[in-house]
Order: structure tokens, then C-alpha cells, then sequence
């Protein structure tokens, strides 16, 4: 094979595969684990990919000394601009980034927490369908708003790592700060899975009543859910914002939900690690085919609609074969649990 | 006004089938959108390559082949689901997933049949029908488009009535939609008057679409997705149970589209493109003033003051 790239490959593959395994690791929460059936995920993830867009190509611009009402970022003069401005401050760089990680949580979470209200008192199909919803409202919305770019969208992002000059070196450094984001995610899903709030939303999914009359707080319980879901969410919006350096109203379409949706049913509802594996898997499966495709020379069919064929074929097979999914949801570990194990042993 | 009569003929033949698919199965269908799209590009492919401007032989083969999407769905994906004892969450899941599958699998036809005609199925023009008479009223010129969704929605509602109310096939709908088990027990077959349900649903669904064609300017593949918060909002407001109030939805949402949104842009200056925003506000007072409560397995939750509770 010729001028393929195999540390490119992997580069860009665990790229994706750390932004994609978050949001699978955040549905898996709100979802295998707690029972809301959020197909609203692009929601949170479009509102951090925005905000952080929004916050950094405004305040770059505006920090240097641009007039933002002559040029704003999304014109013409504002990309070049930014283009020329992006990369010359790391301090205010990574400072900027920082802020942004931290603005997208607390608004995305925010917004999970308001939209856990109107979908309290119905089931899970009334809930899906009204997060899908809100993710196509939030696209068409902007589409049609001037200040994000419409439909055009914003371009020339500054990476917070945009000063160092080597591509590579870069690249691999932006993947070392997502996996680390990623680690975060995981450990704090992790602790809240194992904690005695997991277990009680084990039990609202399982049985709402029941957990109602045990004396939870059904209600609370949930919004609190999306709230650190979404929040996650947002933060994975950001670092995907800035790993393309730019964002269109058309990257946030609910198909991006199904991916992550896909990936927690195959590698199992309810077990962490399952969405890890699932995540890798597609991610790779996507990546080899954007990376195949060109060599393949195939024109009258595209790829594109061919992967996600595949994907909504996957979700039903694997619903219909195995619904357990390939890592099949643990017991959670309490010190109860392991000393009744242990006793066992002996 | 004409457009929001015509609104709302399209949005009753659309809603109901859903509300009528849901009470009856327990099933909530994404695939619905698809049914939508794929009766309007039956009637695309129909003109597009073989030259025909038929309505009534377009509605007619949409009905059909809509019709068997819709039970092959039931029997390989929801039958099976629900055998296994999936729940219901589960069962939306698998839908949600061949609504993805269908949607590009449309785009690859559309494609295909682009190679071989050189002709644009993606956004493809109004199609013209030569079996519509064109009436004039006073001064109106009555379109094409009025005129048969007013037919269609007639033909349908009154079908509708007439099937549920007067057959027995109508009464073993009815009687699952109450009490799947008890019907059962009775000696209704359950599973027949399931898969008849779901090709009615897909078929009056398809027609729908036909509909469409003679409307919208532009057809693109995804013509059933962008209809579809405006049909599941109008099922909500029927609480997916009645059929009379699903057409009352249909008539509310139809207005607030066409006549409140032509308000708000006079006198606030909204943009029209906005539009679905009002039907979101309509779906998030609905679930929050009027809930279907306990629908799908919701818990009726009523919040109120401290005070008063104890």
C-alpha cells in the first residue's frame, strides 16, 4: 500500500476514539446505567464544540485588538486574522482552552439539568424523541444564527497547542491532553458506578416505582445525571472543536448520537469498560474506512452512507443476537460484596 | 389559509397512523419518518424513471410497498425483540437503528438511480399529475397538491372510522390496543391483527407522502426526518391514544406553523426558517402542563408546593 500512513493512522484514530469513547462513557451512564434513553447526545456535544468556538475566535480577536464589529470571525478577514493571531500566544492559548473546558461543562450541564424536567413524568420513547428534537432544533438553530457563522460555521479555531511548529509533535501532544480528559472521565464515572449512588440508579432503571418508594428521589436523581453527563459531554465537544479547528451546524446531526448509541450496545449497556471496546471498535472500522476508501476507487456508492448502513444494521443485530453486548454489565463492587467473596473463598 | 388547510391534511394522514401504530403495538416507531419519505420517492422513482403521472397508481404502489416495509419491520425486528422480552426502551433503540439503516440506504438508491438516469433524486422538483382535475372556486385556483391531500385525508379518516368502528377486524384492533393478553384469550390472532395494523400504518403513512410530492418544491431524502418532530409532537398531544385528539393536534400544530409563525415574523420579525421552534415550545408545554402521564412507562410525578403535601 502506498502512502499510507501508519502513525498518522493512529494518531487521528485515537483522536477520535478519545472523543467518542467519552460521550459512549456518558451515555452509558445516563443510559445503561440510569435508564434515560438520551438520544439528545449531540444537544450537549454541539453546545461545547460551539461555546468553546464562540469563546476562543471572539476573545483572540478581541484580545489583540481587533475591532470584532468590522471583523468578526466568521467573515473572511476574521479567518485570515485569526489565521495570523492564532498561534503566537501559548499562555493565552492554553488559558483560553482552560476556560473553555470549563464554560462547556457548566453550560452543557446546565442545560441537561433544565431539559431533565419536561421528561420526568413520561417513558423512555417520550424522552428519546424529545432530545432528538432538541438536538435538530439546536442544528437548525444554527444554521440560522449570524453571530456562530450560520451555516458556514466558524473556522480557524486556534488549537491551544498551535504554537508549537512540528505537526507531529503537536498532534501527538493534543492526543496525550484528550486521552488524559478521557482518563478523567472514566475514573469519575468509575467511582460514581461503584458509589451508592450507582446503585440507586440501578435501581430507578430497573424499577422506578420501587426506588420511588424506597424513598429516592426519582426526579433529582435524573437531572443530576444529565447534569454530570452532559457536562462531560461538553467537554468533549470542546476538544473536538478544537482537534478540526473548525465547526459547522452540519457536524452536529443526530447520527452522531447513534454512533455513540452503537457503540454502547455493542460493547455492552451498563459496563464501562464495554463502551471503551466499543468506541475503539467503530472508531477503527471508521477511521480504516476513510482510509481505504481513496485506494478502493468506488464512486457510485458512497462510503459514507455505506458506514452508517452498517451502523444502524449493527444497533438492530446486536439488539436482536446478543443484547448483553460483547462485555455484559458486573455486579457492582461494594466491601460487602468482595468480603462475602472473599469468605467464599476460604 | 390555504396552506394552513393544506397543513393540516398533511400532518392528520401523517399523525394518525403513528398514534393508531403505537396504541396498537406498544411499539414507538422512528421508522415512521421513513415511511413517509420512502411512499414520496416511490412516487419519485416512478416519475423520475419510468415516466408515470399517475397519483392514484403512485398511491396505490406506495401503499403496498410501504405496507410490507412496514410488517417485514414487525416480523424480523420488533416480533423478535419482543419475544426476547426486551424492553420497551430496547425496542425503540432497534427502531431508532433501522431508521438510520433506511435513511442511507435511500441515498444509496438515490444515487444508484442517478447513475443510470443522470437525472437529480436528491432534491428532486414538484411533480406534476395528470389525473387531478384542476378546480377553480370564485376566485381561488384550488392546486393540485390541495385537492388531492383533501380527497386523501377525507378517504382516509372516513376508512379509518369505518374499519375501527364497523369491522370486526376494526374491534380486534381496538380490543389489543385496551388488553393485548386479553384479547388474546378471547381468540383474537393477535399476531395477524398486529402485522395488519402495521401495513395499514405504512401504507396510509406512504400516501402521505405521494401527498408530499404534489406540494414541496424540493423532495430530498431526508423530507420524512425534517416532518418529524411536527408528527411525533401531534401524537404526544393525542397522548398516543386518541385519534381524536391526534387530529386536534394536527389542526393546533398546522396553525401555530403557518398562522403564528406569519404573526410573530409581522409584528416581532422572527424568521419563518424558526418555525419549529414554536412546535417545540407547543411539544414541551404538552409534556409539561398536559403530560400523557404514566405513558410508556413514566411515572405520574405531579409537582406541587411544599406546603401542600403535608
Amino acid at each position: 500500500m502506498i502512502g499510507f500512513d501508519i502513525v498518522g493512522f493512529i494518531i487521528s484514530w485515537l483522536t477520535l476514539f478519545g472523543i467518542y469513547a467519552i460521550l459512549s462513557l456518558t451515555l452509558n451512564m445516563e443510559s445503561g446505567v440510569s435508564g434515560v434513553t438520551n438520544f439528545g447526545k449531540v444537544v450537549f456535544y454541539g453546545i461545547g464544540a460551539y461555546i468553546s468556538a464562540t469563546l476562543t475566535t471572539y476573545l483572540i480577536l478581541m484580545l489583540n485588538g481587533v475591532d470584532i464589529v468590522e471583523n468578526p470571525p466568521y467573515n473572511i478577514n476574521g479567518v485570515i486574522l485569526l489565521g495570523e493571531l492564532g498561534s503566537k500566544n501559548p499562555v493565552l492559548n492554553i488559558g483560553l482552552f482552560i476556560l473553555s473546558v470549563f464554560l462547556s461543562f457548566i453550560v452543557a450541564g446546565f442545560v441537561g439539568y433544565l431539559l431533565s424536567y419536561p421528561i420526568l413524568r413520561v417513558g423512555p420513547e417520550f424522552v428519546g424523541f424529545t432530545l432528538l428534537s432538541t438536538g435538530e432544533l439546536l442544528r437548525i438553530f444554527l444554521l440560522h444564527f449570524e453571530p456562530v457563522g450560520a451555516s458556514k460555521g466558524l473556522m480557524a479555531i486556534p488549537n491551544p497547542l498551535g504554537w508549537i511548529p512540528d505537526s507531529r509533535v503537536r498532534e501527538t501532544l493534543y492526543l496525550i491532553v484528550i486521552l488524559a480528559f478521557l482518563a478523567l472521565t472514566y475514573t469519575v464515572m468509575k467511582r460514581l458506578l461503584n458509589s451508592p449512588l450507582g446503585r440507586t440508579l440501578k435501581s430507578v432503571r430497573d424499577d422506578e416505582t420501587a426506588a420511588l418508594c424506597m424513598g429516592k428521589h426519582v426526579p433529582k436523581i435524573k437531572a443530576l445525571v444529565l447534569f454530570i453527563g452532559s457536562g462531560f459531554t461538553g467537554v468533549a465537544g470542546t476538544l473536538l472543536s478544537y482537534y478540526f479547528t473548525s465547526v459547522n451546524p452540519n457536524m452536529f446531526v443526530p447520527s452522531v448520537t447513534f454512533n455513540a448509541w452503537a457503540m454502547i450496545i455493542l460493547g455492552g449497556m451498563g459496563n464501562l469498560t464495554g463502551s471503551l471496546l466499543g468506541a475503539a471498535l467503530i472508531t477503527l472500522v471508521d477511521r480504516l474506512l476513510t482510509f481505504i476508501t481513496p485506494l478502493l476507487g468506488i464512486t457510485v456508492i458512497s462510503p459514507d452512507y455505506v458506514r452508517w448502513i452498517i451502523i444502524g444494521l449493527l444497533i438492530v443485530v446486536v439488539l436482536i443476537v446478543n443484547p448483553r453486548g460483547i462485555l455484559p454489565e458486573k455486579p457492582i463492587k461494594t466491601p460487602a460484596l468482595q468480603q462475602v467473596e472473599e469468605e467464599l473463598k476460604k | 389559509m390555504v396552506n394552513f388547510l393544506q397543513y393540516i391534511f398533511f400532518y392528520t394522514v401523517f399523525s394518525l397512523p403513528l398514534t393508531l401504530s403505537y396504541r396498537t403495538t406498544k411499539v414507538i416507531n422512528f421508522v415512521h419518518a421513513n415511511f413517509i419519505t420512502y411512499g414520496a420517492y416511490t412516487a419519485v422513482f416512478l416519475h423520475g424513471v419510468l415516466g408515470n403521472s399517475s397519483i392514484v397508481i403512485a398511491a396505490f404502489l406506495a401503499f403496498v410497498i410501504v405496507g410490507g416495509m412496514a410488517v417485514l419491520d414487525n416480523l424480523l425486528v420488533f416480533t423478535q425483540l419482543q419475544k426476547r422480552g426486551s424492553s420497551p426502551a430496547m425496542v425503540m433503540i432497534s427502531s431508532m437503528g433501522l431508521w438510520i439503516a433506511y435513511r442511507y440506504l435511500l441515498y444509496v438508491l438515490t444515487d444508484i438511480m442517478h447513475f443510470y438516469t443522470s437525472k437529480n433524486f436528491v432534491s428532486y422538483g414538484r411533480i406534476t399529475y395528470s389525473d387531478i382535475p384542476s378546480i377553480s372556486l370564485a376566485e381561488f385556483n384550488l392546486s393540485q397538491a390541495f385537492i388531492a391531500s383533501m380527497v386523501a385525508t377525507i378517504l382516509v379518516v372516513s376508512s379509518l372510522y369505518l374499519i375501527l368502528e364497523k369491522t370486526r377486524m376494526g374491534r380486534a384492533m381496538r380490543a389489543i390496543s385496551d388488553n393485548a393478553t386479553l384479547a388474546e384469550i378471547s381468540g383474537i390472532p393477535r399476531n395477524l391483527v398486529i402485522n395488519l395494523t402495521w401495513f395499514l400504518c405504512g401504507g396510509i403513512t406512504a400516501v402521505g407522502g405521494v401527498l408530499w410530492t404534489s406540494f414541496s418544491g424540493a423532495i430530498t431524502p431526508e423530507a420524512g426526518d425534517s416532518m418529524i418532530l411536527q408528527v411525533f409532537t401531534i401524537g404526544f398531544i393525542g397522548g398516543l391514544a386518541s385519534l381524536l385528539r391526534t387530529s386536534i393536534g394536527a389542526i393546533i400544530i398546522a396553525f401555530m406553523e403557518n398562522i403564528g409563525i406569519a404573526f410573530l415574523n409581522t409584528y416581532l420579525g422572527v424568521p419563518v426558517s424558526f418555525r419549529p421552534f414554536l412546535t417545540f415550545i407547543a411539544l414541551l408545554t404538552t409534556l409539561i402542563l398536559f403530560p400523557p402521564l404514566g405513558a410508556g412507562g413514566g411515572l405520574p410525578y405531579r409537582f406541587r408546593k411544599r406546603g401542600l403535601s403535608q
